[in-house]
């Protein structure tokens, strides 16, 4: 019983990573806002809180499918702006969703191939990527504005975001926690955090086109958290996604997962999407600078990547 | 009658190394075929082409007399090939069933892995090698000898004709090896075709029927066990006679140079003493990861030991040292440290033979300091090393393993050191470089050098040291001179004591 609370305090022993300590914190932060912060209690900004969360937790979903083979993806902000962009276009909607999703598996695929044909690194592919992306949205869409088709304003109104958060959640499970693929995910990156390449696929499991999958995903979900914001924001923004590559990696890595890959948990990630949102929230109903948020949110990404336990697996 | 397997003609090169050239092999159902050779003679890249985890350059592999390309591990899994592989290669960040199945998981009707069978079916698995663990236990809580346990059960019970075991043995004891033993016979009763790969004789006597030899990276011969000895297959592996190989043992030795006092090298391990006098070699031999790694590294600061004293030329070293700047002050008192690993460890693959050699001087100077060419040590040393490149401007990356290993020592010779810490002098190394390199350390030692040597094969240790101690469970626990030393008096010393230790 001792060992086992230990264990869950530290996230020792576990693949599941530290989770339960930042669980804790954030039930903490959460009290205190409620109690401290006068206009965290209100209904309106609690629900306001679930839809603030939902585009991050569709990033960080995607974000810790690629950490967890031991990537990173930097090009999910870009990707962001990149659907509302492309959303805001002149033309009907069942014409603009399959491009923004087909867009968006392309770019995967790109990221996926060339970390894994090429052998760039993923942090380069990736950031090529963002800053390509960033270009192709300005040439599409230079400010803010543009009309977004009526299904996706209708689709994220109201009480359906709570459907979103349920759908991202399941789906989230299913890739990470209830699946082959997701066992997969953890055997590769198992093998990249103990120095050993090419372990999962001595076992036949197919670790590239596994890789090339999880990028892929990856930008999907941050496609999805585009068309979630766009209904949102009911127009398309070039700058909507900015950061988001920060912030998701932060959530993740506040979940307990670690960035060298193969330790960490959807419920890990969950916690760490919250408690970004909670952050953001009090900090603004604080009237913190955004200028101060960005020096706050970067800090607390260098300082949990410092607290992560540096050892490989051994844990 | 046709084999199970039959590779043929089979050629394979890294770069500019040779692993395999035109080799054969043919495996029978019901066998248990031991496959020898020195280290890098191919054993394990021929393996690794029947395991799909490297393609050959030229051959082909016929099983049942079709022809079959195995491109991944997964298609000679398929063809039913199941290796067990020398490195562990478990994930530390699976559970043992997790690993047990990776790669051909059960799965539900709804698509999730159905944990549940998985881990009935590892339990039965491990039971039945006479292991008592929880299924769901993450490898990382293991120890090494169960991590064995669990890729040998791994290896086993897929539902393969062919098994190879690449070293199985390495990190188990003689009571594990028995166990071992009998489920090999039985599945060799069951018609699979086994491929055992070992350095241990006792072992391969014990356990095998059919032999073939490798050596660099050739066919020497295939036969049955019976019509070989222990002894002339030693000199098969070897290719010429063992006293040929080694240079004379030493003339005779001074004063102590390097002096280990009440060295704990873990917390739980019997102090060691262990003192090294000039002009002489002393090797560390036993068992894989039994510590003599770790001691060894103790000194130059890559492993932190937990208690002794260390005393060089009668100055005293601070324990533990310190793991940055460790090599470098080893240096600066006249110690040499050389890895095991040249590749990742040792040399600057990428960069010329000049630059390998010299990096050894400039280590001693401050940062700042003027970076001199060194032109004519190096020429020195690569003429007296008999390093064999066009020329000090070739990268090291294309020379063979003997003269890679040629330009690491010779780093140190230049650099003047009085004592040679050596992990593994040969390794990858062809048996002609073999021959030079241990006449090279024999002539250090007879202008006055002291060197520690570690190596995985017995027979090197025999022959090249002037004495052994062997190492067990983190300590010494025996001492021999080593032209009294046997491969058979090493391993019962490297076994004697086992019997505490699990």
């Amino acid at each position: 019983m001792i060992v086992t609370f230990r264990r869950l305090l530290t996230g020792q022993d576990s693949r599941q990573g530290l989770w339960f300590l930042p669980l804790t914190i954030g039930c903490l932060g959460f009290l205190w806002l409620l109690i401290g912060v006068d206009g965290f209690r209100n209904p309106q900004n609690l629900l306001n809180l679930i839809t603030q969360a939902i585009p991050l937790l569709l990033v960080g979903l995607g974000q810790m499918l690629v950490i967890l083979v031991g990537g990173l993806d930097l090009s999910v902000g870009s990707v962001v702006s990149l659907t509302t962009a492309i959303l805001a276009l002149d033309a009907p909607g069942y014409v603009l969703l399959p491009t923004v999703f087909l867009v968006a598996g392309l770019i995967g695929l790109i990221n996926g191939l060339a970390i894994t044909r090429l052998n760039v690194h993923p942090i380069i592919a990736t950031l090529s990527m963002q800053i390509i992306l960033r270009g192709i949205t300005l040439i599409l869409l230079p400010t803010a504005g543009g009309v977004i088709p009526e299904i996706v304003k209708q689709s994220v109104s109201g009480r359906l975001s709570v459907l979103w958060l349920a759908a991202a959640v399941f789906v989230g499970w299913k890739l990470i926690h209830g699946s082959r693929f997701g066992l997969h995910l953890f055997a590769i990156g198992g093998g990249v955090a103990a120095d050993r390449q090419d372990t999962a696929s001595k076992y036949g499991v197919a670790d590239r086109r596994n890789v090339v999958l999880a990028y892929v995903l990856c930008s999907t979900f941050a496609a999805v958290a585009g068309v979630f914001l766009a209904g949102r924001i009911v127009s398309g923004d070039p700058n909507v996604g900015l950061l988001l590559e920060i912030d998701s990696i932060t959530a993740v890595a506040i979940g307990g997962t670690q960035l060298t890959g193969g330790v960490g948990s959807l419920h890990g990630t969950i916690i760490g999407v919250v408690m970004m949102t909670l952050l953001a929230n009090g900090m603004n109903l604080g009237n913190v600078s955004a200028f101060v948020q960005t020096i706050i949110k970067g800090s607390i990404l260098l300082v949990i990547v410092a607290l992560q336990s540096r050892k490989k697996i051994g844990l | 009658m046709e084999p199970l397997i039959r590779m043929s003609n089979i050629s394979k090169a890294f770069d500019s190394n040779v692993a395999l050239d035109d080799v054969s092999l043919e495996l029978a159902s019901g066998s248990v075929h031991a496959l020898v050779g020195e280290n890098g003679a191919g054993k394990s890249t021929l393996m690794k082409i029947l395991a799909g985890v490297v393609q050959p350059d030229g051959g082909s592999i016929h099983r049942n007399g079709k022809a079959v390309h195995m491109r991944t591990p997964k298609e000679a899994l398929e063809y039913g090939v199941s290796t067990v592989f020398q490195e562990l290669s478990l994930l530390p960040n699976l559970s043992i069933a997790e690993n047990m199945y990776l790669g051909k998981e059960p799965v539900t009707k709804l698509g999730r892995v159905d944990c549940a069978t998985m881990e009935s079916l590892t339990a039965n698995a491990i039971a039945e090698l006479g292991l008592d663990l929880d299924p769901t236990t993450l490898v990382s809580e293991l120890s090494i000898a169960e991590r064995q346990f669990v890729e040998i059960a791994h290896g086993i019970t897929a539902d393969a004709d062919v098994v190879i075991l690449d070293e199985p043995t390495a990190a188990l004891n003689a009571a594990d090896v028995e166990t071992l033993n009998r489920h090999i016979r039985s599945l060799r009763d069951r018609g699979k075709a086994i491929v055992y790969i070992s350095h241990r004789m006792e072992e391969i006597f014990e356990i095998c029927d059919t032999v073939s030899v490798l050596k660099d990276g050739r066919n020497v011969d295939s036969c049955p066990l019976s019509e070989v000895t222990q002894q002339s297959l030693i000199a098969m592996m070897v290719g010429r006679d063992i006293n040929d190989l080694f240079p004379n043992k030493s003339v005779g030795t001074g004063e102590s140079v390097l002096t280990i006092k009440d060295f704990q090298v873990s917390p739980e391990a019997e102090p060691l003493e262990l003192s090294v006098h000039k002009g002489e070699i002393v090797g560390l031999a036993g068992l894989e990861g039994q510590g003599q790694r770790e001691l060894l590294r103790s000194l130059v600061g890559q492993h932190q030991p937990h208690a002794g004293s260390v005393t060089i030329n009668s100055t005293s070293l601070p324990i533990p040292v310190p793991q940055t700047g460790g090599i470098r002050l080893l240096q600066s008192m006249g110690v040499g440290f050389v890895p095991e690993d040249r590749k990742d460890e040792g040399l600057f693959l990428e960069l010329p033979i000049g630059f390998n050699t010299s990096i050894g001087l400039h280590s001693s100077k401050s940062e700042l300091s003027w970076a001199q060419g060194h032109h004519k040590t190096v020429a020195e040393t690569m003429s007296s090393m008999a390093v064999k490149a066009p020329s000090a401007d070739s990268l090291v990356s294309s020379l063979s393993g003997g003269n890679q290993q040629k330009v690491l020592l010779g780093r140190y010779l230049a650099s003047e050191v009085e004592i040679l810490l050596i992990e593994e002098p040969t390794r990858g190394v062809d048996v002609g470089a073999k021959a030079e390199i241990y006449q090279l350390l024999r002539d250090f030692t007879d202008s006055g050098g002291a060197i520690i040597v570690l190596s995985r094969e017995t027979i090197e240790l025999i022959g090249l040291c002037d004495r052994l101690c062997v190492v067990h469970d983190n300590t010494i626990v025996s001492e021999m001179p080593a032209a009294e030393a046997t491969e058979h008096k090493i391993l019962d010393a490297a076994l004697g004591t086992q019997t505490s230790a699990a």
